[in-house]
């Protein structure tokens, strides 16, 4: 009976081979592009980056009236001229996320340096816990580093954190109960829950002495957020930093933990030095400990006044411009640190803009943007197609006479570019216009640069912006295609030099 | 523990090894401790209520059998029928009992408001209740001596693979099994896993896929024309069936590897030619429940005809509120008591119903006319309320030519669909485990390859649980 048996042990081995293969040549991608859609945002970071950033809705979120509405780590590049930075930005996700994506880089790219946002909020249990745990961890479980079948063997079988939206408050409350507070002195509270209730009855005045009632759900949400003792022994988010941690070192990558603001300065207003105190406790925990680890720890905590903050209403870490560039400047410093020679400083004014991107996906709003199209992309899910009738891709527009003339000699352009033959006259044109000046026009021929076919391939062309239409009112600059094959142009990158 | 988690994957395995390697006399330990573990990884303190079931009628039972006389017996299977059925009523029909007769209250103008509980349904309780008040009602009636270990009773109360979702087993069935010496045998290794790989099949890959499109057409069925309704309703008919047999099936197949052989859940109802033999098909152990403990001490068929009227349609409403405390679940039982009755009556008066050759025109004629029914049934099954099941009736005759939304049904889908409907026909009185060792092993291991890469490859995965688990 046991050779019987070990027989069809071994069968049903091989078995399990064949179905492995048979699912990881025709249905894996297709599963993959169906339940764990984010492999696409570690996919879209070239083998030959220097730096990547990994964060969460901090990086791109951005306020309506900032003129530069670039994500964090594009400010970050700037400082970079000669790196290739890039980001993998998954909102709402965290350590525990950001693990996953990071085993996916391929042990073949070139990244050298991770920038992982450390969001102190993350540490709290009602993120820990939080309803969109759910998706989130089925989002990875088709990417775990273990053979494919075995993956969606996993999925099959639910086995990650799979628990309903009541079941993950019933968590985080009996956590927050839970955790008593140990303070020095004689702090009033045992614990958050205490604490809430305590606000949330006495409330914030306005200033007619009558309950406000939108400040108190404010100074709520910013115990609840915020109002823990760090436990680096016990709090599951310290290990998934951990881990990234470790897999650094098995990379080789040089590991900058980015923590990222708060906006303290409401909170002492709402709450009370006690729970900025804590803040800023946990912080210090936070830094010393992964210092220790080998980790540089960039503390922005107290780096971004209140008037930066995008929702005023929230405890979120989205930041206007000017916050967003504070964040990245103190990213780069430490950055420096192995990119000195690389380093160049950023002439930082809220009233230009001098590098602009747009990767057709996330809704920034260029011209002609009718153009998008999901037949193909570099990145994301589309790209602009010219051709075939639709002479015009996307077009960048700004008013160039806003940038001072030092910082203006040069227009470095860059776009990733599929093409299916050569048959084409397809140009990128820089046009001017403007009051009191002749009208501006020039073309550069794209195939006399970039002669790879049916590939994505990087065009990159530097040009010397002349002196005659430093005033223009409106620069654009797009590619135009009058030919009937159809060329996909994604990852329009612009960046005005001095 | 749901069977369809990697915890039970773990679970069983260890269990079952465990179970070989230990003293015959100490297995119904583990097996006790395993039950019990099983069931505490739902709800912990709901375990209490199996253990007091459990108490209670196992001394009822000790007590009865020291009286000869039945009036000296009654009162003690009274306590027990009281306390199980009590028990059953306050879990599952007090909310119920106490929202009906509020709106009662407000309708003759009594100011009376009893007050709602808020707790959650204990997992099976419908079927460990009923398994114990059989062995209560066996001891009572002098069929089943009573049972002087308690840890057997408890076992046989608990036993894993069928403790939260059936077969609802008797004492003198399963008990004499638990105790017997079970040796490990590679015959029941394999027709035990080929029952679970199977039973894992139709409820991941044919129910759970299913579940999204039903749930889509009843969370808005106006949405939808009279046709795409239609397809909802044959889809639930086999998502329930395939959801609750398959069940059925990894409960039978697990217990089958250790030598323990539960009875049979389904056969092919589908193909039953009219309701009664429908329930002859269906959830075996809940109809055979009913007519042994229902049925047949309301007199059966040796009634007077109106009496018989009566006690048919009794049954059937009993087993229609056993499933739910919602009136729509009394009407569904209701309806099924009404269609059997005239069933009978038409047959007797036009004598369609004799034996057909399996498969023949007839047959199939029949069987087709009785899920016709059965899937209109459903409905009321489905449904959340009465007004919810007689709206969808409403918009099957509405909507027809209406061009709303259409289903997305992926391709693979109908292929699972359509081969399981073909297994159906394959499976016609026999069991998988059974057929499937007939097979040549080439065969065999093509069945195998498909059904396990299915299973990985396709299985729904939403989180659905085991439709019968709410019962």
């Amino acid at each position: 009976m046991l050779k019987k048996l070990s027989l069809k042990i071994v069968l049903l081995l091989v078995l399990l081979i064949v179905l492995n293969f048979v699912y990881k040549t025709w249905f894996y991608e297709s599963d993959l592009q169906k339940n764990a859609e984010l492999i696409n945002l570690v996919r879209a970071v070239p083998n030959d980056a220097d730096i990547v950033y990994i964060g969460e809705s901090s990086n791109i979120t951005f306020r309506g009236d900032d003129i530069d509405k670039r994500p964090i780590s594009a400010f970050i590049g700037d400082y970079f001229p000669g790196l290739k930075t890039y980001d993998i930005t998954k909102p709402a996700s965290h350590a525990g996320i950001y693990k996953v994506l990071l085993e996916n880089i391929p042990v073949e790219s070139k990244v050298k340096t991770i920038v992982v946002t450390l969001n102190l909020r993350s540490f709290d249990a009602q993120w820990i816990y939080s309803n969109l745990e759910t998706s989130l961890q089925k989002s990875l479980v088709l990417i775990k580093p273990y053979p494919p079948l075995f993956n969606r063997f996993l999925l099959s079988f639910k086995v990650f954190d799979i628990k309903s939206d009541s079941e993950r408050v019933k968590e985080y409350r009996a956590k927050w109960a839970e955790d008593e507070f140990h303070m020095p002195g004689n702090f009033q509270f045992r614990n958050v829950i205490e604490w809430d209730r305590w606000m949330s009855n006495n409330g914030i005045k306005d200033s007619n002495g009558n309950y406000d009632l939108p400040q108190t759900d404010l100074a709520c949400h910013f115990i609840k957020s915020f109002g823990f003792q760090l436990d680096t022994l016990k709090n599951p988010r310290i290990s998934d930093f951990n881990a990234i941690i470790e897999l650094a070192r098995k990379r080789n990558w040089n590991l900058v933990f980015n923590l990222l603001a708060e906006n303290t300065g409401k909170a002492g207003e709402l709450v009370g030095n006690d729970l900025t105190d804590l803040m800023n406790e946990n912080v210090q925990i936070l830094e010393n400990y992964y210092s220790r680890k080998g980790v540089v720890v960039v503390n922005n905590l107290n780096q971004v006044g209140n008037d930066q903050f995008v929702d005023q209403n929230w405890t979120t870490e989205h930041y206007a411009e000017l916050g967003r560039r504070t964040v990245a400047k103190n990213v780069a410093l430490a950055l420096k640190h192995w990119y000195g020679d690389f380093y160049k400083e950023v002439h930082c004014d809220s009233r230009y803009q001098t590098s602009f991107f747009n990767d057709c996906d996330k809704g920034i709003i260029w011209g002609q943007m009718q153009t998008l199209t999901t037949d193909m992309a570099h990145s994301g899910e589309k790209s602009s197609m010219t051709g075939a009738g639709n002479d015009y891709s996307i077009t960048f527009e700004y008013p160039l006479k806003v940038i001072p003339d030092s910082l203006k000699k040069t227009i470095n352009v860059e776009f990733w570019l599929h093409q299916p033959s050569l048959n084409h006259d397809a140009k990128l044109v820089i046009q001017a216009s403007g009051q009191g000046f002749h009208d501006y026009w020039n073309g550069y021929d794209i195939k006399s640069i970039v002669k790879d076919i049916n590939v994505w391939a990087r065009y990159n062309i530097s040009i010397s912006v002349p002196d005659s239409i430093k005033q223009a009112d409106l620069i654009k600059i797009y590619v135009l295609n009058q030919s009937k094959e159809k060329i996909y142009i994604d990852d329009f990158k612009i960046l005005v030099r001095d | 523990m749901l069977f369809n988690s990697i915890e039970f994957i773990i679970f069983l395995p260890i269990v079952i090894s465990l179970f070989f390697l230990i003293p015959h006399r100490f297995r119904w330990i583990l097996l006790l401790a395993a039950s019990y573990y099983f069931y505490m990884c739902w709800k912990v303190e709901y375990i209490f209520l199996i253990v007091f079931s459990t108490l209670i009628d196992y001394f009822c039972g000790i007590f009865m059998e020291k009286f000869h006389e039945k009036r000296f017996k009654l009162p003690i299977l009274l306590v027990s029928l009281i306390s199980n059925l009590g028990l059953l009523f306050f879990f599952k029909y007090y909310n119920f009992a106490s929202e009906n007769l509020n709106l009662l209250f407000d309708k003759i103008g009594i100011q009376q408001d009893i007050p709602l509980m808020n707790f959650l349904l204990p997992v099976g309780i419908s079927f460990y209740t009923f398994q114990t008040l059989s062995y209560s009602i066996d001891v009572y009636f002098g069929r089943q001596k009573a049972e002087k270990h308690l840890g057997y009773f408890a076992l046989y109360v608990s036993f894993f693979p069928q403790l939260v979702a059936g077969p609802i087993e008797r004492f003198s069935r399963l008990t004499p099994q638990l105790k017997e010496k079970h040796l490990f045998s590679y015959d029941n290794l394999v027709n035990g896993l080929r029952l679970i790989i199977f039973g894992f099949f139709i409820k991941m890959v044919i129910a759970d896929n299913l579940s999204g499109i039903v749930d889509e057409i009843y969370a808005a069925p106006e949405k939808f024309s009279s046709l795409e309704i239609l397809k909802g309703l044959l889809f639930y008919s086999f998502q329930i069936y395939s959801d609750f047999s398959g069940y059925s099936l990894i409960a039978i197949g697990s217990a089958r590897i250790m030598g323990i052989r539960l009875m049979d859940n389904f056969n092919t109802p589908y193909l039953a030619k009219n309701i009664s033999e429908f329930w002859q098909r269906w959830h075996i152990s809940l109809s055979t429940w009913f007519r042994d403990y229902l049925y047949f001490p309301l007199g059966g068929n040796r009634v007077a005809k109106t009496r018989w009227v009566f006690n048919i349609l009794v049954v059937f409403v009993v087993s229609g509120v056993w499933h739910g405390a919602n009136w729509t679940f009394l009407i569904w039982g209701a309806l099924f008591g009404v269609i059997y009755l005239i069933e009978s009556a038409l047959n007797k008066l036009l004598k369609i119903e004799r034996e057909y050759t399996p498969y023949s025109f007839g047959h199939i004629s029949l069987a087709v006319k009785t899920f016709i029914i059965v899937t209109f049934i459903w409905v009321f099954f489905r449904s959340q309320s009465f007004a919810e099941a007689i709206n969808i009736f409403k918009l099957l005759y509405n909507n027809i030519g209406f061009a709303g939304a259409k289903l997305i049904i992926p391709g693979y889908l109908w292929v699972f669909f359509l081969t399981f409907i073909a297994s159906d026909f394959l499976l016609y009185n026999k069991r998988f485990d059974v057929w499937l060792g007939n097979v040549p092993a080439i065969g065999r291991w093509t069945v195998y390859g498909f059904l396990i890469f299915s299973i990985i490859v396709y299985a729904g995965i939403e989180n659905f649980p085991f439709i019968y688990f709410q019962f």
